[in-house]
């Protein structure tokens, strides 16, 4: 299975830590955009530890004052609303939120 | 005539909810209007962002281009023309390793002549002790 995960909350989702696929992708969406870029006491969020793909909302995260460049964390990938609609088409099977 | 002095305090972040919009309308709205609690009561409100709230207060917001809705920088930003207090905590800020440069500091560009004071909890803490009403958002 490939599974994308929509996390939309600035907090650590528990079901993220059980989920088990062949390929996981995390899309950071409206909150869950902190996430890529902050870091809470010099942290990076733990939502970030994982060996998944990560892709975080250009559009949530100018909204919120960041730019692109803020992200904290290379591994994620900067995608605008367009890339996130080919993601879903093209390189997962299923989505879910959390 | 006795002055009810309300602090509004914002924890939550912007956009996801209305509830940090919901903080800065009722505050600037209690400062506008001439609110009367009683027969001649005035509201003295405040401003404070703690804990993830402080974030409601990052410059380059981009919301009206991408959501149509005006930003809540904008808000703060009305919040100082009016003159009301604002005040950031400067633990938290600081514990997103932000700085003052990161957040709304004046309003100078639409006339605004008070500034944010980024002070810590502590501070607040006395604001919220000296209070009349605590509203939490």
């Amino acid at each position: 299975m490939r599974l994308a995960v929509f996390v939309s909350e600035y907090r650590e989702p528990e079901m993220l830590e059980r989920l088990k696929a062949e390929k996981l992708g995390i899309v950071l969406v409206q909150n869950g955009v902190y996430h890529a870029a902050l870091k809470k006491d010099g942290n990076v969020s733990p939502v970030l530890s994982k060996d998944v793909e990560y892709y975080a909302l250009s559009e949530d995260l100018q909204s919120r004052g960041f730019s692109d460049s803020d992200v904290v964390d290379s591994k994620v990938k900067v995608i605008n609303y367009d890339g996130l609609v080919d993601l879903i088409f093209n390189d997962y099977e299923k989505t879910i939120w959390l | 005539m006795a002055i009810k002095k309300i602090a509004f305090i914002v924890e939550k972040l912007p956009y996801k909810s209305e509830t940090s919009r919901l903080a800065l309308t009722h505050a600037i709205a209690s400062q506008t209007v001439e609110i009367h609690l009683e027969d001649g009561d005035n509201v003295e409100p405040v401003l404070a962002f703690v804990g993830d709230g402080v974030l409601n207060c990052l410059k380059n917001q981009k919301a009206l281009e991408v959501y149509g809705v005006s930003s809540l920088e904008a808000h703060v930003k009305n919040a100082l023309l009016l003159d009301l207090r604002v005040l950031v905590c400067k633990e938290d800020l600081e514990g997103f390793g932000l700085t003052e440069d990161s957040i709304v500091m004046d309003a100078e560009e639409i006339g605004g002549e008070v500034t944010t004071q980024v002070v810590p909890y502590e501070e607040i803490q006395q604001d919220l002790e000296s209070a009349d009403h605590l509203m939490f958002f």
